[in-house]
């Protein structure tokens, strides 16, 4: 097995005893971005070529240089005899949606593309502290805005590692595939409304949407302000747990960051599942969308690929000691959906206001003398067609007239749906549930081009991940198996504030009670 | 005039003086420092930011909204209002709609007499009070346009008044009223000119007596109190004019300006601006409970206005004083612990203040706790007057001595040796040697130009340095030339 393939957790104890350095570890990652990643995502690239459709494309930028040096000064420390921190010379990757200082941070849109940030965002501040090696900026749906990755303006788009022809998911796909590659052992990522659980899914690898708040914004280009969450993608839970580990905690530049101890998730950590309740909903075995001509609420079962794991990994957990808790009720997650559609707009619109190429970034190479044109020319010319969708929706709900409409009343679902949470994990409830066990997607990676385009569509593959984000409560998502395809399938674990410790846990008990399945065994397309 | 009233509301920006900016740690005041040198990513709203709230604005909002008698939310929340200019680097502007941080309120205006009407007293409600950060500035050069992001954050309150004010005079008093109590609780320097507080005024004018309110235009960009004046004055002038010759008047947004001397359009208001607000999702809402609020207020000290009744009821002051010593806190305290000090007679420690303490002060540009001269020592100068241990001209020279030495007024009167020489038999020495020196004097006094006794104490006087007991050499001289 190659360096870097090697679980993050298993490289730590190896560098300790010093049996490898730091130095090698991360030659090995850059020698596998070099076999399997093909050219950069860039701006006007031209159309793709054969070879292009064979690669993962996971990189915007790649940090080969600093990446040396980080790695080189975490060998020197540990010859020094110091610690070199908890993630000391893990490679990892950051989605480019983080300032990074000195690096291009271009949220995968044209109009950021020729901005380098002046400073870095704290959770790539403090994976660095702990000794973590960054490889470079990793690929994304343009300002996070959707499911597969497609809407780069960065081309190639990242692709499936497990079949090329297949998206990696979105918007963290550069985070998902360069770790299902092996490109990096982490992936720094952020879940809007399952923008790192749903590519984890697609990708076979873990992905952890932390509770609202556990991890700092600051330095994260804003989409859904009050959604938004940075979290770790791994390739199992350990690492995800070391690297949550590092990530989480209270930060002064980020308010809205929870001043709540983080628990040690590593001691906690193979606590099995002996006496935990693990609910199941049938809400989260169907999709249901409203019928775009009567706007009737139309119901779909899922496809037995995406229950069936789901399913399987309930008995595997049940005979772990486990209690499986049937028919849990989760009636609001229906208007999920609808009512992100319309808070994440409203929120994005605004937080796209910035983007006017008088300060940094694109401005318009045509000369106006008037500020209006200046504006707008740079926004149309800037901006991609997923931003200039969310900002007509986003300006149109929020508008006075609409307001109360819309955006106030999407506010007043998302408190239903939060109420179905807080009723299933009540202590003293009906349910008392430790944890929601779900699918993650609805399908497996679909292929490149088929959803794209179909804005609503490709947001309803968010359905059974968006409640998380709407509750602010933690989800992470952990492979489950394979669909007759051989594409992964994701299996969620959904918990109250602050139970990544639980989530964990669980997720761990599952990971090493299913290691030897045959399905585990298959590897990556591009690593086959 | 007569037949019309003037309706008019204040709409004011006040810069509070936190030492950082309201949403990050930036220096606040950069009137003396060169553009963009107080600047950091959040403030220039840079991709990622965020902000986090500076509690001494909250706190500073919180001492205006108490003494504006103003109800203050336990609760309040920031919101975003959406817009785009180039000051404005995140194309919103953090503030606070629906649910600010306090409404309502009051001041008790008190208008002084003019023009043969008595003085009277204006309530002006206060319509919204709400915390929110300044935008930057941009100005012309040549072809191109310059922004200076240093006041991007920097922590305002906008305040905005009812309707009530009746006359420019009234929205003058109202500003001055307001600059006096934003420097006596110390949050904000209020200097219109250097834009730490502004003024929009909304002027309409009616029939005297009338209750509806008819379309007001709104004034701009007017940097002084006098201005306010001025421009306000003009506007109900030309709205008479438009009226009694038959137009209406319009919505407009007019601009001051100020060399002219006269209002200019800015642009019509046809429809309001929808700003799209919506809750800042960056920040927590401000949750003031009762033990940070009691904190607060606690440093609240007694208002102006109420102060200068009290000096009037409790210390008789004719209103005249009272108003000057309550012009500002630290002469209002001055003059309470000078008369604390003194032990009686309130209105003999005015005179020395307004007479002689307040030309120091503005001679000196100090402000009254800056004195060395303490009102500890003031008072023992007005005492050596009074038991006349010193004459009133040496007592007023021993404000200056000790102003300048910050030594104790006994001290300098021992050292210098300023005791009054009251002694009989000195005095009388003295006398004699005036009369023979002053032949000529005497024969006249002695002929009936009897006016020529003062110019005989003031010979006195002079020899003996300003320490004599002028009553007693006058006494003296009197029985030495009967
Ligand atoms: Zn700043």
């Amino acid at each position: 097995m190659e360096l870097c393939d090697i679980p993050a957790y298993e490289l730590s104890l190896l560098l300790r005893q010093k049996q490898i350095s730091a130095e090698e570890i991360t030659r090995a990652c850059l020698e596998r971005i070099d076999a399997v990643d093909g050219r950069s995502g860039a701006l006007d690239s031209g159309s793709l070529t054969p070879e292009d459709e064979q690669k993962v494309h996971a990189f915007i930028t790649i940090t080969r240089e600093s990446a040396l040096n980080q790695a080189r000064a975490v060998d020197q420390k540990l010859a020094a005899g110091d610690d070199p921190g908890l993630l000391a010379g893990i490679p990892f990757t950051t989605k480019d949606i983080f300032c990074v200082r000195g690096t291009p941070s271009t949220a995968a849109s044209r109009i950021l593309a020729n901005y380098t940030a002046p400073y870095t965002a704290t959770p790539v501040t403090r994976m660095e502290a702990a000794g973590a090696v960054m490889l470079g900026k990793v690929n994304l749906d343009e300002f996070t805005y959707g499911s597969s990755n497609e809407s780069s303006a960065f081309q190639p788009a990242p692709r499936n590692p497990w079949n090329p022809a297949h998206v990696p998911g979105g918007s963290s796909g550069g985070s998902a595939s360069s770790v299902a590659a092996g490109e990096a052992a982490l992936s720094l990522g952020t879940d809007t409304a399952g923008s790192i659980r749903q590519p984890a899914a697609f990708c076979g690898v873990v992905g952890v949407k932390p509770t609202y708040g556990r991890v700092s914004r600051y330095g994260l280009i804003a989409f859904g302000s009050s959604l938004d969450c940075p979290g770790p993608v791994a390739r199992n839970v350990v690492d995800a747990a070391l690297m949550l580990q590092v990530i989480a905690g209270a930060d002064p530049r980020d308010s809205t960051a929870a001043n709540v101890p983080v628990p040690d998730y590593l001691a906690q950590l193979d606590g099995g599942v002996k006496g935990l309740r693990i609910g199941l909903s049938p809400d989260y075995f169907r999709i249901a969308f409203p019928d775009p001509q009567t706007g009737e609420y139309r119901e779909q079962p899922l496809p037995v690929d995406i229950e069936t794991p789901v399913l399987r990994a309930a008995e595997v957990l049940a005979s772990l000691g486990a209690e499986i808790v049937e028919d849990v009720p989760m009636p609001n997650t229906r208007y999920g959906i609808p009512a992100y559609f319309v808070i994440s707009r409203v929120e994005a619109a605004s937080n796209l206001h910035r983007y006017d190429g008088v300060k940094y970034g694109y401005r318009t190479p045509q000369r106006t003398g008037d500020l209006t044109k200046l504006y707008r020319q740079t926004r149309n010319e800037g901006f991609g067609l997923q931003p200039k969708l969310r900002i007509l929706m986003g300006m149109y709900v929020s508008a006075a007239q609409y307001s109360a409409q819309y955006y106030q009343r999407a506010l007043r679902v998302r408190t239903l749906i939060r109420r179905d949470f807080e009723q299933a994990f009540d202590r003293s409830g009906k349910y008392r549930l430790d944890a929601l066990l779900t699918p993650t997607t609805p399908t497996t990676a679909f292929k490149m081009g088929a959803v794209y385009g179909d804005s609503v569509l490709m947001q309803y593959a968010d359905q059974l991940t968006v409640p998380a984000n709407h509750a602010g409560i933690p989800g992470l998502s952990l492979p489950g198996g394979l669909d007759a395809e051989r594409l992964p399938v994701g299996i969620q674990l959904l918990g109250p504030d602050f139970s990544e410790d639980m989530l964990l846990r669980i997720g761990r008990a599952y990971e090493l009670a299913t290691q030897t399945e045959d399905w585990r065994k298959v590897k990556p397309l591009v690593l086959r | 005039m007569n037949d019309y009233e003037a309706v008019i509301g204040l709409e004011t920006h006040i810069q509070l003086n936190t030492t950082t900016k309201i949403f990050c740690a930036c220096k606040a005041d950069s009137w003396f420092d060169p553009p963009n040198t107080n600047i950091c990513p959040v403030c220039t709203g840079m991709p990622g930011v965020l902000p986090v709230l500076n509690k001494a604005a909250v706190e500073k909002g919180v001492v205006l909204a108490s003494a504006m008698h103003a109800e203050i939310r336990p609760l309040s929340y920031f919101d975003r209002k959406n817009y785009f200019y180039p000051d404005l680097p995140k194309g919103y502007q953090i503030s606070q709609y629906d649910q600010s941080l306090a409404f309502g309120g009051y001041l008790d205006l008190p208008v002084p007499p003019a023009n043969g009407q008595p003085a009277y007293i204006r309530k002006v409600s206060i319509h919204k009070l709400h915390l929110e950060e300044d935008a930057g500035k941009t100005k012309n050069a040549g072809n191109e346009r310059l922004i200076d992001f240093n006041r991007c954050g920097v922590p305002l309150v906008e305040m905005v008044t009812g309707p009530d004010l009746r006359s420019a005079d009234e929205a003058a008093q109202y500003l001055m009223r307001l600059r006096q109590l934003l420097r006596w609780l110390g949050v904000s320097e209020a200097d219109m000119e250097k834009g730490h507080l502004r003024c929009d005024a909304n002027v309409s004018i009616r029939p005297r007596g009338a209750a509806y309110l008819n379309p007001k235009t709104e004034i701009k960009n007017v940097n002084s109190i006098e201005a306010v004046r001025s421009a306000i004055e003009k506007e109900i002038e030309r709205q008479i004019r438009e009226v009694e010759a038959g137009h209406r008047i319009e919505a407009w947004t007019l601009e001051w300006d100020e060399d002219a001397g006269v209002l200019r359009k800015m642009r019509s208001k046809e429809t309001e601006a929808d700003y799209r607000y919506f809750r800042e999702p960056d920040l927590l809402p401000i949750r003031l409970d009762d033990a940070w609020k009691a904190d607060i207020l606690k440093a609240l000290p007694e208002l102006p206005l109420v102060r200068r009744q009290r000096f009037m009821d409790a210390y008789g002051l004719p209103e005249y004083d009272a108003d000057i010593l309550t012009s500002e806190r630290n002469l209002s305290n001055y003059f309470e612990s000078a008369v604390k000090a003194y032990g009686s007679d309130p209105k003999r420690v005015s005179n020395y203040l307004m007479n002689d303490v307040l030309r120091m002060l503005n001679e000196s540009s100090k402000t009254a706790d800056q004195l060395r001269l303490t009102p500890l020592f003031l008072a023992e100068i007005i005492k050596l007057a009074d038991t006349g241990a010193v004459n009133t001209s040496t007592a007023k020279s021993l404000l200056q001595k000790v102003e300048e030495s910050g030594k104790a007024p006994a001290e300098i009167v021992a050292a210098e040796g300023l005791a009054k020489v009251s002694d009989d038999s000195a005095i009388r020495a003295v006398c004699l040697e005036v009369l023979a020196e002053s032949p000529k004097e005497v024969e006249s006094y002695k002929a009936g130009k009897v006016t020529l006794m003062g110019w005989f104490v003031g010979q006195v006087m002079k020899k003996m340095r300003g320490k004599a007991d002028p009553t007693l050499a006058r006494t003296i001289l009197e029985e030495l030339l009967a």
